[in-house]
């Protein structure tokens, strides 16, 4: 049962093809994360109120349990997001702990805004980065395993914090954004928390310290205590939980983050991105928006374009026309500034990068016609994006015409 | 006494593990195998597994995954019974005999019918003559019609006029060891069981009911516990939604006094699954 890529589907409300990660449509051609939006829209009036309740509990029983430690953990990148969940946990009179994995991909601006926390929010901040030939290494590893030079940081932003917290006996972790909210994964009355299985599948795409010791890099198991998570008898006894914010208070990442730059000083990115419109995420790493990005569009056949439009398009920032338009000019962009950076810092050819990246198209978007990569765009109409590299024999995967 | 079971349960479709709401929304999760790893450090009583495919797709469709590609339901259920360290029941797309003795060949312990059993009734007698009744579960997706009154749902969709007490009742007779009774109007709506349903199936039965549909908390299993007779309490969506889940909700009701199994002491090894 193949999918026939001409006939690819998308929804009808966002921008999203029906083969976005963990996205479904339904029959009436909807995409699981509208049908989320509109639960969220329909929402009884005692939902947010409840919810806040629940946070209240949580807190006195943070407090209750840590006393003379921190009350919790804040995972932080730096960003919008990062400063909203401080800025709640100080108005709840929390007493937090700031902890950042580093992957060193920062741009100025986003460093900036990372250094600027410990003075604008006042608080305590652990920042652990790994040794920089070591993340080299991994930056390779993620790229020629799974198209994904990022990996590293998909996975220590996740495992490192809750070291922290269950090693410190720190009871609460409070992660931002309830990133299911991209495909519509969990429902609003689903109280979802922080768990290890989210992360192993979702974050870390089912790789783990096993697929990155014993091969031609030379890392070994001590190079990445980082990336195994405490084991289950320490969740239980130390009863540390990780929550999402977005959980508990509404969400709104366009608001957010002209409230944390007006009260807090935050910055936005200095130039514009080369493959979205938005100026306000991803600063903490500049590979986001870029070479890790534009492997989702080599993939999947979409991008941020397609990511930050579907979300403006449900949030009534964008009409579906604009948001087509953003995703025809932005997503399919090749990144220059960053992939010159990246093949520098990793010692690759733009060449070998080339070649990594078109071993990774998927058949249910892609097809071949006269050498040439084709997909079927957002607007109904088809486009090819460049010659074919991948050897002949492997023809057989996709659809040739 | 035999103890109460607590049994998670995993809906599978077109190769992605899914959330459920009213038979009609769903929401992926992730890949088929590593939920069941997940479960299996927990020491669940049982596991269910449920093949709700529409279509004949098992392709998870992702080459960046550390993934095996499976192609077909066999791949499946072999990958599903390696990481799986409790009895297994599986169920979904079972027409025959063979498609049982086929699914039993590869380590499952129990299976499921729902749309054969409806159509086929006789396979129900044959399949517990042959492989013993404690191997033939019936599953009963109850709905009320539009009077008010419960009718069954065969494979998810056709609302049948027969009452689920008389049609359990009679897979009873056919055989069948154990009856799965699911609300339909309760699935995923995570607003509590339909104790009253409950009821009213497991005090006209002798064989256990397994019931599933509306959790929402840990309160509503004990809800079923207190006030109905079925002898397990299931749920699909809650157990991913938290760390520990399974142990957590034992070890609640084993503090409460619940004659359920003592949760077993967690893994002190570090683990990223």
């Amino acid at each position: 049962m193949k999918r026939d890529p001409q006939t690819i589907n998308y929804c009808k409300k966002c921008v999203y093809p029906e083969i976005s990660v963990n996205l479904v449509l339904d029959d009436e051609g909807i995409c699981s994360a509208c049908r989320l939006q509109e639960e969220f829209e329909d929402l009884n009036v005692d939902f947010w109120p409840n919810r806040e309740k629940k946070f209240a509990d949580l807190v006195s029983w943070a407090k209750a349990k840590s006393t003379s430690n921190y009350d919790c953990v804040i995972p932080v990148s730096g960003g919008k997001d990062s400063y909203f969940q401080v800025h709640k946990a100080l108005e709840w009179g929390l007493k937090p702990l700031l902890v950042t994995y580093h992957g060193n991909n920062y741009l100025p601006e986003g460093q900036r805004n990372l250094d600027r926390m410990r003075t604008a929010l006042g608080v305590d901040h652990l920042v652990f980065g790994p040794s920089i030939e070591n993340l080299k290494k991994l930056n390779r590893l993620g790229m020629r395993m799974m198209g994904d030079m990022n990996w590293h940081c998909h996975a220590g932003i996740k495992t490192y914090p809750m070291h922290v917290a269950v090693k410190f006996n720190i009871p609460l972790v409070i992660w931002g954004e309830i990133t299911w909210s991209i495909s519509g994964m969990f429902s609003s009355y689903d109280y979802v928390q922080y768990n290890k299985r989210t992360v192993f599948e979702h974050d870390m795409r089912g790789f783990t310290i096993k697929d990155m010791i014993n091969n031609e890099e030379g890392l070994t198991e001590k190079d990445l205590a980082w990336l195994v998570m405490p084991s289950d008898e320490e969740f239980e006894k130390t009863e540390t939980k990780g929550i999402y914010i977005g959980n508990f208070f509404k969400w709104d990442p366009n608001e957010h983050a002209h409230f944390v730059k007006e009260k807090y000083g935050f910055e936005f990115a200095e130039k514009p991105f080369e493959r979205t419109y938005r100026t306000m995420s991803n600063l903490d790493d500049m590979h986001e928006n870029g070479i890790h990005d534009y492997l989702k569009f080599i993939k999947f056949g979409y991008g941020r374009g397609t990511d930050h439009a579907s979300k403006d398009i449900r949030s009534g920032y964008l009409s579906r026309v604009e948001g087509v338009q953003k995703v025809l000019q932005y997503d399919h962009v090749k990144p220059t500034r960053d992939l010159a950076r990246w093949l520098d810092y990793v010692g690759m050819t733009e060449k070998e990068f080339d070649d990594i990246c078109d071993s990774f198209r998927d058949p249910r978007v892609w097809w071949i016609e006269n050498n040439q990569w084709m997909k079927r765009n957002v607007d109904g109409t088809v486009s090819s994006y460049g010659k074919v590299r991948i050897p002949k024999e492997k023809y057989s995967k996709y659809k040739v015409i | 006494m035999l103890k109460k079971r607590i049994i998670p349960v995993v809906l599978l479709r077109n190769g992605a593990i899914v959330q459920s709401r009213l038979f009609k929304r769903f929401q992926v999760l992730g890949v088929p195998s590593a939920v069941v790893k997940r479960l299996s450090s927990w020491a669940c009583d049982e596991l269910i597994y449920l093949d709700i495919s529409p279509g004949g797709s098992y392709s998870f469709g992702r080459e960046d995954l550390n993934y095996p590609e499976l192609s077909g339901i066999s791949d499946v259920i072999e990958l599903v019974s390696k990481s799986c360290l409790m009895p297994l029941t599986f169920g979904g797309g079972i027409r025959n005999i063979e498609d049982i003795r086929f699914r039993l060949s590869l380590g499952v312990d129990k299976i499921t019918l729902n749309t054969a059993a409806v159509e086929n009734p006789s396979l129900i007698s044959e399949a517990s003559k042959l492989f013993g009744s404690q191997c033939v579960v019936v599953s009963v997706d109850a709905k009320k019609n539009t009077d008010g009154r419960y009718c069954i749902l065969k494979g998810g969709k056709e609302l049948q006029d027969k009452c689920p007490v008389k049609w359990a009742q009679e897979v009873e007779a056919l055989g069948a060891g154990e009856i799965l009774l699911n609300s339909v109007d309760r699935d995923g709506t995570a607003s509590g069981f339909d104790l009253e349903l409950i009821e009213q199936v497991a005090s006209n039965v002798k064989i256990p009911v397994i019931a599933i549909g509306g959790a929402g908390e840990w309160s509503h299993f004990e809800e079923v516990l207190l006030q109905t007779k079925a002898s397990a309490v299931a749920a699909a969506n809650i157990f991913q939604h938290s760390e520990n889940s399974v142990y957590n909700l034992k070890k609640y009701l084993f503090d409460k006094g619940f004659n359920v199994r003592k949760p077993l002491k967690l893994s002190h090894l570090s683990s990223n699954l």
